[in-house]
């Protein structure tokens, strides 16, 4: 456990964290808790109330009502010291287009008060670390979407902060970038910063969090540790294809997929239950036609946030019926 | 990673910097760069067109002028803040160790030196145009007052272009203010200054002021048709004009200057006189004037930041 946590044991803690928008509630009475060392995912589908949460929780946005606490300390707006230890990358970051990202890293370096030395090592080192080296030298305004959204982790670790938010680090990056960040979500987790990370996919949280928010339309309706989480939402998910030609070899061939648990054969029904939530519908057909079958129909179960949602709010109405 | 506490000095000239960067590298200043040379090369070259051959006091005469002031008030401080908020840099800038109060006073500094360089390099190929237009010039060592006056009369426009910006959080709006008010203020000034028996009301608004003569001998007469307007001894008493009064003030201390009615439909009839006034209160008058306009709106500015809420 980091040093720090001695002195707190939550990183993050909400009372009752309010935000309205006029008469639009955005976040309902919100009662958070980051334990400090864990990477813990804040998960909700679009307009749940993940970004409002987190500009309050960096003071960009006045809470209506409750109060919150990062790192130990009363969050008001506009409290610079309270930053020094926090980083940030906010949703689709948008940084000053003249700069160059080395100069962006530098000026922010020197923001934090960072000496010459400790820009010099930590500026290419974390260029390196999200991927950008021999670019760092381009305009920011020359940047692709993921070229800014990889900048955006960089100066979020900017000054080894003790804290790091960051929300929906994954959007607008390709498939390889989206597992590189999660590798590297990991590995500053192991540095021993605590890691509060927002997403709208189920799957990508599994992967990398130890605990777990789970946001709906501003109230949290369940957080605890992933596997408490995960015992939670039941059952495995399930795929069904409806095929053409449905032979055991395109059996075999979906079954020696890696993600495949089981698939059986029902008429020319295919019904494979996959041990990850992950959408593998692209592999899952291609060997499917590779083996001579023809998909007329694909559904796939458990995969989404909604169906999470769903099983959660059944499973409390029926612990209140009781 | 046990870290000292960072000097509140150190992360405002981070943010000085950061300002500074995006100042001189936007386009539009480049191309105010352009227009104020050439606006100095024309102000170098026209009175000689017009057949005036040496004058020592050109230098000391010379201001970049009012159109300048609003152009460079604008193009420095247009995106500073309304520009922030818009792009949504904003975001990753306000959750940098670093206040709102800082980052304000920051960007203001950035400005500040942006635009006092700007006029130094103006102002340093004025005195060698104009010498070498000109011949040598007198009291040289008094061009610095003029540079003064000029910075402190850009301000008062960029702490409008300031408050217009942090109020509406939108550029346009911010431009079209400060320049919607120039144009209101130079209009107006110039009927009231032709029409009324009382101009004095100029002193109290930015712009030009009202105009009258200084009691001295010397100068230079620039005749433009039959117009003619000698520069040493031409007073105007507005914000525009703090530098050269300053130095009128310096040159001759004990100097009074005139205003006069003319009736602008009967130009034969003599000039009426309406009031004089020492060169001297008419400089700190207007010194304090500026001052007070440029510290109302930039408070006002500041304050409005300070408030913002950063829904985007
Ligand atoms: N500036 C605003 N004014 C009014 N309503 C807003 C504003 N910003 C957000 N909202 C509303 O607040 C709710 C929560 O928005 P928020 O951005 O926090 O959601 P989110 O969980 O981050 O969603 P996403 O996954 O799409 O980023 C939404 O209903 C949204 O419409
Ligand atoms: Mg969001």
């Amino acid at each position: 456990m980091p040093f720090w946590c001695v002195a707190v044991d939550l990183a993050i803690e909400t009372i009752d964290l309010t935000k309205q928008y006029g008469s639009l509630t955005a976040v309902n009475k919100l009662n958070l808790r980051v334990e400090c060392g864990s990477i813990h995912g804040f998960l909700g589908p679009n307009g749940a109330g993940k970004s409002t949460t987190i500009k309050i929780l960096v003071g960009l946005l006045k809470a209506t009502q409750g109060s919150a606490k990062v790192l130990g300390q009363e969050v008001h707006v506009d409290q610079a010291d309270a930053r020094l230890s926090i980083g940030y990358m906010p949703e689709l970051p948008r940084f000053p287009n003249h700069l160059k990202g080395a100069e962006l890293l530098d000026v922010y370096g020197r923001m934090y008060g960072m000496n010459p030395q400790e820009r010099q090592t930590q500026i290419p080192r974390l260029i390196d670390l999200v991927g950008l080296k021999g670019r760092e030298n381009d305009l920011i305004g020359k940047y692709s979407k993921g070229m800014q959204q990889r900048i955006g982790i960089a100066q979020a670790l900017l000054n080894n902060p003790q804290l790091v938010i960051l929300d929906e680090p994954s959007i607008g990056l390709d498939p390889v970038g989206m597992v590189e960040v999660r590798e590297l979500v990991k590995a500053i987790s192991k540095e021993g910063m605590t890691v509060f990370v927002s997403s709208h996919l189920l799957y990508e949280v599994e992967q990398i969090c130890s605990h777990v928010t789970i946001i709906n339309r501003g109230q949290a309706l369940v957080s605890d540790t992933l596997e408490t989480v995960s015992q939670m939402i039941s059952g495995p998910t399930v795929m069904q294809v409806e095929v053409v030609n449905l032979s055991g070899a395109t059996v075999a061939a979906v079954k020696a997929l890696s993600p495949v648990k089981e698939a059986t054969k029902s008429g020319n029904m295919l019904n494979v239950s996959l041990s990850t939530r992950e959408d593998v519908r692209a592999e899952v057909s291609q060997a499917i036609t590779k083996s001579g079958g023809i998909i007329v129909g694909m559904t796939q179960k458990g995969h989404s946030l909604e169906d999470v949602f769903i099983q959660l709010i059944n499973k409390r109405q029926e612990g209140s019926a009781q | 990673m046990n870290k000292e506490h960072p000097s509140w000095l150190g992360r405002f000239w981070a943010v000085v910097r950061y300002e500074m960067l995006w100042n001189i590298r936007k386009k539009m200043f480049l191309g105010a760069l352009l227009f104020a040379f050439v606006f100095a090369t024309l102000n170098l070259a026209l009175p000689g067109y017009f057949g005036l051959s040496e004058n020592p006091y050109f230098v000391i005469t010379f201001s970049a002028g009012n159109l300048t002031f609003i152009l460079f008030a604008i193009v420095t401080g247009m995106h500073s803040i309304s520009g922030e908020y818009e792009k949504g840099t904003v975001v990753p800038l306000l959750t940098k160790p670093v206040s709102r109060t800082m980052v304000f006073l920051g960007k203001l500094f950035a400005i500040f030196l942006v635009i006092l360089v700007t006029y130094t390099v103006l102002f340093t190929y004025t005195i060698i145009g104009s010498i070498i237009v000109y011949g040598p010039q007198n009291s040289l060592y008094l061009a610095p007052l003029s540079l003064i006056g000029d910075v402190i009369s850009t301000f008062i426009w960029v702490s409008v272009v300031l408050a217009a910006g942090a109020i509406s959080k939108n550029s346009l709006i911010a431009i079209l203010t400060a320049f919607g008010l120039f144009i209101a203020l130079v209009l107006g000034g110039g009927i009231i200054g032709q029409l009324s028996d009382n101009p004095q009301a100029l002193n109290y608004i930015p712009g030009t002021g009202a105009t009258g003569t200084l009691n001295i001998i010397g100068g230079e007469n620039i005749t433009i048709g039959n117009i003619s307007i000698n520069t040493l001894s031409a007073v105007a008493t507005g914000t525009d004009s703090i530098g050269n009064n300053l130095i009128k003030a310096v040159l001759y201390p004990n100097s009074e200057v005139g205003f006069y009615h003319q009736n602008i439909f009967n130009l034969t009839a003599p000039a009426r006189l309406l009031y004089t006034e020492p060169i001297g209160l008419i400089a700190l008058r207007s010194i304090g004037v500026a001052v007070l306009y440029t510290a109302v709106f930039l408070f006002v500015a500041w304050f409005a930041f300070k408030r913002w809420q950063i829904l985007e």
